[in-house]
């Protein structure tokens, strides 16, 4: 089981299985490989994200919070290759699009783990660009999933928060 | 045979259309959102629709209940990552025929519209 860093982290801590497991599956079912987690962090503020892609879902109900996909424009322009046959050469709305899709696969299987809190997921939002950051609210700790596959390396983030 | 595609995502809609055209099926609609479908739906004529369920403008289920109003016959398939029983409870109860759920295996996408062609053909 994950070691929890703080009394802030324990509900976020609860949620991070059910993502690593949606990650493989969908992984797995929709590219052809296994992803293999290779870091498990708390986010900090200062860390620089090397990836050029995320993908941004929020999830409500009796839990609120944030599933971040990060990935390197080579990961997702292999990504679309395998789900779609498509060959691109450059980052465009396709590209992003079978990132989005993949986000949205990876939080709807982790929502079906946890059906008890009844959540429900917002359609992704994706950005691309060198450099840039996804803040989380302050109050929310998030955890920073580290995978290396085939594809290359990417990073889920996940942030929650149990309603009172 | 006519096949209605509907789906927020072009990567999701690619894919089915591309197991669609191995099994033979060409004349495939391409829906991006419930009431784009709808639209498409009342103006046409299909033997299959496969649709998601969370989308933006109409959901699934939404655009499911609005067939079925006209059309308790046509084939519906939720291809969706709503997997919990009460969603899934939810759409036979509003009338879906089948259900996929996201993510699944190309295997696993074949083996179902294999067989609604089939019994179609």
């Amino acid at each position: 089981m994950l070691a929890v860093a703080s009394r802030a982290s324990v509900t976020t801590a609860d949620y991070v299985n059910p993502v690593i497991r949606a990650t493989r599956d969908v992984f797995e079912m929709m590219l052809g490989c296994t992803p293999k987690r290779v870091g498990l962090t708390l986010k900090t503020e200062d860390a620089p994200n090397p990836f050029a892609i995320s993908a941004v879902i929020g999830i409500t109900g009796r839990a609120t919070g944030t599933i971040v996909f990060y990935v390197s424009e080579s990961t997702a322009l292999q990504a679309l290759r395998r789900m779609t046959g498509t060959e691109a050469s450059r980052v465009d709305e396709h590209v992003c699009d079978a990132v989005g899709e993949l986000t949205n696969m990876i939080a709807g299987a982790a929502k079906a783990q946890l059906a008890e809190l009844q959540l429900s997921i917002s359609i992704p939002n994706v950005v691309h660009g060198d450099r840039h950051s996804v803040y989380f609210p302050s109050h929310v700790t998030p955890f920073r999933i580290l995978f290396d596959s085939e594809l290359g390396p990417f990073c889920i983030e996940v942030g929650f928060t149990a309603l009172p | 045979m006519n096949v209605l595609v509907v789906d927020d995502s072009q990567t999701m809609r690619t894919i089915q259309r591309r197991c669609l055209g191995a099994l033979g099926i060409v004349n495939v609609a391409e829906g991006v959102d419930g009431a784009h479908a709808w639209q498409l739906f009342q103006t046409g004529s299909f033997d299959l629709i496969l649709s998601d369920w969370n989308m933006p403008n109409m959901d699934g289920l939404t655009f499911l209940k609005h067939v079925r109003r006209v059309n308790r016959q046509v084939p519906f398939l939720m291809i969706t990552t709503e997997a919990e029983r009460a969603r899934v409870v939810e759409a036979i109860q509003a009338g879906v025929t089948d259900y996929l759920v996201k993510p699944f295996t190309p295997e696993g996408l074949k083996a179902k519209l294999d067989k609604w062609v089939g019994v179609l053909s």
